[in-house]
């Protein structure tokens, strides 16, 4: 043979060989249970970890001091076996059980307090830390020291540029816009002095000279005043203060106030154990949650993380109910392709496919019988930019919620079963009713307001930006939106389109006049959807602010306080009488789980009230739908509710869409 | 070369180093400018600098490499005997290549760094805003200031010093190299496999259709050639998904571990490649068969089986050969498309994972190895070239 040919075919043989090399083989046994996970985990850290294909994993090799009972999502008992929670609501003793890590320790209450501080302290930079700011001290632990070193560096900095150039007194629009730029309310988000709750709240009119000197004089007591809680703070919170163990098996924690979802933020993984001695070994940096490191205390433990391609997790034996845990072993795959992740599912190679298919084919998938699609706790909105026009003006903001019709893109959009959203809070919180709403279809009332804002027949208005981030369905439906806007008002607007971080810059920056968003609450509780909202709010971005929105945020996150304080500003309240009526049963209850549950009602009252601020006075949003958590499921998966199921037989939705996997089983084992 | 074109060249080159400083700021554009200028630098050296040149950065990589794996004295007797081997006896192309590597993976760097900060948003940016405090935390912890040239000073430091491409800053708890580690092999044998298989169909397409133009052969090569690089990648990938394994039932839909998985993503692969070789190989054949030298053989009463393997072969492969070097640097680093086609943790999803994630640690990390091998690559492309072709072989 010639040697061209002999050196061709001696180099693709090399190759060849040089594959059988590289390529090993390393199948596993099939899992008893696999599912796609979605995106890669980035972090297995109970602490630190963000999103839902980590929370999956965390939450199954981990274990808090309670853990979600899988048919009704309430607290059960886990690593606390028991617990006694105080008359006034405010205590919580917690009984740790005999339990083991992976590697022999003994759980004790000491694991608690390491792990919660470790999530409070700045220097761990959580970005899940404000989870636990009702126990006493923890927000004073976590963030009052860097409070006061804005309070007094940049910002007296910022301000004294302001002072300069507005020497004779300024206006207050320009005011906010400093403020938005240098954090302001959130550097004083805990100010009482009037001298700066005067001109935080101020949004319109004109500030004079001397209000703006009594402002930056009053910030250097407002530091010290953080300082010296901090201080407090470090020498007393985990010791006789928030959180603190009073033997090895005993925690008490101390909240600040009442906080009625304690229990559940207790079963989230955020307050899971993390094991010091693993966490601060020498040497490690921040992988101690790689598999040859881990130690952990759940149903599971991590045998295995191959990333981009899966997780194995095998039942962990020393798992104090491990003759609970029915499947041996599971298989997370990471996957970032729809279609794969469909075709994989209908080949039989994953038992739990959630939401990751093809959206185009939502149509035929809802047919199928191991289809399960359930109201979720999100919602679809757009922000709008209420800092500049047109959508400064609240009769414009109203009428393009009134000419949306939410019904269309519902129905030939998306059509999963999502739900219209008229509000912005997802129906089914436990105790919670949606207040009334100004928005609806109503096109003429919509051209009304249009005509009276000064733009009949949406002569003379701007052209506006209907701004995503890179998403067919977003895409869609920005679309939609435009041209009814543009049918209903005869505006222009135009759908546009940036990647996630392009997005995000531009959010930010207040640099658009209409931007989509969908919010997944953290707890099921309206609060997670409310306090966004609050004036500075880090995911407020809309540069709206209401000052009675958030003195109604601020009272319900303590009711209490409106027992004895003033009440003389609840007039102008929509319904002033109910809460009325509310505070008083509290007052004159004597029995404590009575006067409990009498507060509860009153704070959703306030939430209430705070909701329609939001959604039928002031209107920053455009709500579009709320989602619906959808997917397939083998029909083998035994103890998946994706609706909840009750003692007495009611059933819910799973709006937190949470399936814990320590509660999952195979009709038969493959 | 004349008066009035240096002048020229000179106002080019100038307006292009303004350009460069107004688009990136004075410093940055400067310092841009100056290491493209050593960078292009390297090729006016002479014979015994490039080689001087060339060893010591040899020598500079080997010991970058080995002090991190086996300590200081043993990494200088690793590097040295190699660096000393080289001064002597290596080609001087090869050192030539070396030392233009060196000095432009800095500039890449370098580039890269700025660019990727002039991009909108950054690694610490998530939907749940954090405070100022938190994020100024975060860089502090990772080494990611806010200053592209710090940036720059502390990457190139963590490099060079610490020989490690630093921390992810998005997937957290892992190094760059520990992220790229085990996905190389994974895209190395898909790519070879891939790569083989689209050598030696679009060889044997490509030559035969050359050696028969117009006829069936040369249509069908034509055909495939057309196909294989207009459709892409997903719509191949998905066809070969729907009929073997959803269809036929005999391949796993996607995931990896066994021999199975290896099938379809590798055609997938192959198919594209397939088309340019036999293209290339087309040509070749069909230029080199007109050449005096295939005419003299036949002359010379040589069989035509003979005249085909023995001379045209050799002329109709060498496009192939130069474009096989860069092509090979991009099929080993993976496919973004094929990888999440077929769930494959291979190095192609870093490219864009990277990118997206504003993870500049990932973005470096794979720039750097995506540069390294096709500046490899295309050497030992060109090495091959003067094997195959003695015209070459006496300029090295």
């Amino acid at each position: 043979m010639d040697r061209t040919l002999l050196g061709i075919v001696a180099s693709l043989g090399g190759a060849l060989a040089l594959v059988g090399f590289t390529f090993r083989s390393t199948v596993d046994g099939p899992a008893d249970f696999r599912f796609a996970n979605q995106t890669e985990v980035s972090s297995l850290d109970p602490q630190l970890l963000v999103g839902q294909p980590e929370s999956r994993i965390a939450e199954a090799i981990f274990e808090g001091l309670t853990r979600y009972d899988p048919k009704t999502l309430s607290p059960a008992p886990a690593m606390a076996e028991r617990w006694e929670v105080s008359p006034d609501g405010k205590r919580y003793t917690f009984h740790i059980r005999q339990a083991e890590w992976t590697d022999g320790h003994p759980v004790t209450a000491g694991d608690f307090v390491y792990s919660w501080k470790r999530l409070l302290d700045p220097a761990t930079a959580s970005e899940y830390a404000y989870l636990l700011f009702s126990l006493r001290g923890a927000e004073a632990f976590n963030s009052f020291d860097g409070l006061a070193e804005d309070l007094e560096g940049p910002i007296p900095r910022a301000l004294a540029a302001f002072q300069k150039a507005h020497a004779g007194g300024a206006d207050a629009k320009s005011f906010q816009a400093l403020a938005r730029k240098i954090h302001l309310s959130d550097a004083l988000r805990r100010a009482t002095a009037p001298a700066l709750q005067n001109l935080l709240g101020r949004s319109t009119g004109s500030i004079e000279k001397d209000e703006l000197d009594a402002f930056v004089a009053a910030l250097a007591p407002e530091a010290r005043r953080l300082r010296e809680a901090a201080v407090h703070a470090k020498a007393h919170f985990g010791v006789d203060e928030g959180v603190f163990a009073r033997d090895a098996r005993t925690l008490e924690v101390d909240l600040a106030a009442p906080t009625p979802y304690f229990l559940s933020l207790t079963a989230y993984h955020t307050t899971m154990p993390s094991p010091r001695w693993v966490v601060e070994a020498p040497g490690r940096r921040d992988d101690w949650f790689l598999p040859e490191h881990i130690v952990t205390n759940g149903p599971f433990r991590l045998a295995k993380w191959i990333v981009n391609d899966h997780i194995r997790l095998e039942r962990n034996e020393k798992y104090w109910g491990h003759a609970d845990v029915a499947l041996r072993t599971i298989d997370a795959l990471s996957l970032e392709n729809e279609t794969t992740a469909l075709n994989l599912y209908l080949s039989g190679a994953l038992d739990w496919l959630p939401e990751q298919y093809p959206k185009d084919l939502a149509s035929d998938i809802r047919k199928r019988p191991d289809f399960y699609g359930e109201r979720g706790m999100v919602v679809y909105f757009y922000r709008l930019n209420t800092t500049r026009p047109p959508f400064d003006d609240r009769r414009v903001r109203l009428a393009v919620n009134l000419a949306v019709n939410r019904t269309l893109i519902v129905r030939d959009v998306l059509g999963l079963g999502q739900t219209e959203a008229t509000t912005f809070v997802p129906p089914g919180m436990t105790g919670y009713t949606a207040p009334e709403t100004a928005i609806s279809y109503d096109v003429p009332r919509a051209r009304a307001l249009l005509a009276e804002a000064g733009y009949p027949d949406g002569r003379g208005f701007p052209s506006i930006g209907i701004l995503y981030n890179t998403s067919a369905q977003h895409k869609q439906i920005a679309e939609e939106v435009a041209s009814e806007l543009r049918k209903n008002l005869g505006i222009e607007a135009r759908a546009y389109n940036q990647e996630w971080q392009s997005f995000q810059t531009t959010i930010r920056a207040l640099d658009y006049d209409m931007s989509r968003m969908g919010w997944i609450g953290d707890y099921a509780d309206p609060n997670t959807f409310l306090d966004m909202w609050l004036t500075g709010g880090g995911n407020n971005q809309t540069g709206w602010s209401s000052p009675l929105y958030d003195r109604l945020l601020h009272t319900a996150a303590d009711v209490s306080e409106l027992e004895t304080g003033d009440v003389s500003w609840l007039d102008s309240l929509a319904h002033p009488d109910a809460v009325r009526k509310s505070l008083d049963e509290t007052r004159s209850a004597t029995d404590p789980a009575v006067k409990l549950a009498a507060r509860a009602r009153t704070r959703m009252l306030l939430l209430g009230e705070a909701e329609r601020v939001l959604v039928h006075d002031e209107l920053p949003i455009l709500p579009v739908y709320f989602y619906v958590v959808s997917g397939l499921v083998s029909p083998k998966v035994k103890g998946f509710y994706p609706r909840l199921v009750f003692e007495d037989g009611h059933t819910t939705p799973n709006l937190m869409d949470i399936h814990p996997l320590r509660d999952i089983r195979m009709e038969e084992t493959r | 070369m004349s008066r009035s074109a240096r002048v020229l060249s000179s106002l080019a080159l100038a307006a292009v180093v303004l350009g460069l400083c107004r688009a990136l700021g004075t410093v940055e554009g400067l310092a841009l400018a100056g290491g493209l200028a050593l960078v292009s630098g390297t090729a006016f050296l002479g014979g015994g600098a490039a080689r001087a040149v060339g060893a010591v950065f040899l020598g500079g990589l080997l010991f970058g490499f080995a002090r991190a794996r086996c300590g200081t004295g043993l990494g200088l007797a690793v590097a040295l005997v190699p660096a000393v081997l080289a001064y002597r006896f290596a080609p001087v192309r090869v050192l030539r290549r070396v030392a233009f590597l060196v000095p432009s993976l800095v500039v890449l760097v370098f580039a890269t760094t700025i660019l990727m900060y002039r991009a909108p948003g950054s690694p610490f940016a998530g939907e749940r805003m954090s405070t100022p405090q938190v994020e100024a935390r975060l860089r502090e912890h990772y080494g990611v200031p806010k200053s592209a040239v710090a940036f720059f000073g502390i990457y190139m430091k963590r490099l060079v010093v610490d020989g490690t491409l630093g921390p992810s800053l998005k997937v957290r708890g892992r190094s760059v190299e520990s992220l790229l580690a085990p996905a190389l092999p994974v895209s190395i044998s898909l790519g070879l496999l891939a790569l083989t298989l689209a050598t030696a169909s679009g060889l044997a397409l490509g030559v035969l259709a050359g050696l028969r133009p117009n006829r069936a052969i040369d249509h069908l090569t034509i055909g495939i050639a057309t196909v294989g690089v207009s459709l892409p990648s997903f719509v191949i990938g998905a066809t070969l998904m729907v009929v073997l394994s959803l269809g036929l039932g005999v391949l796993p839909v996607a995931g990896w571990g066994g021999y199975g998985h290896l099938v379809m993503p590798a055609l997938t692969l192959a198919f594209p490649y397939t088309g340019y070789v036999a293209r290339l190989a087309r040509t070749g054949t069909l230029e080199v068969m007109r050449e005096d030298f295939v005419r003299t053989a036949r002359a010379k009463g040589l069989r035509e089986r003979d005249v085909v393997l023995r001379h045209a072969l050799r002329g109709a492969i060498s496009p192939v050969v130069s474009f096989l070097g860069p092509a090979a640097a991009g099929i080993l680093t993976g496919s973004f498309v094929v990888e999440t086609l077929f769930d494959v943790p291979g190095v192609g999803q870093w490219f864009v994972k990277g990118a997206v994630n504003r993870d500049y640690s990932v973005v470096l990390g794979t720039a750097i190895l995506y540069a390294a091998l096709v500046t490899a690559l295309n050497l030992v492309a060109d090495l091959v070239h003067a094997w195959l072709d003695p015209r070459i072989r006496g300029q090295l």
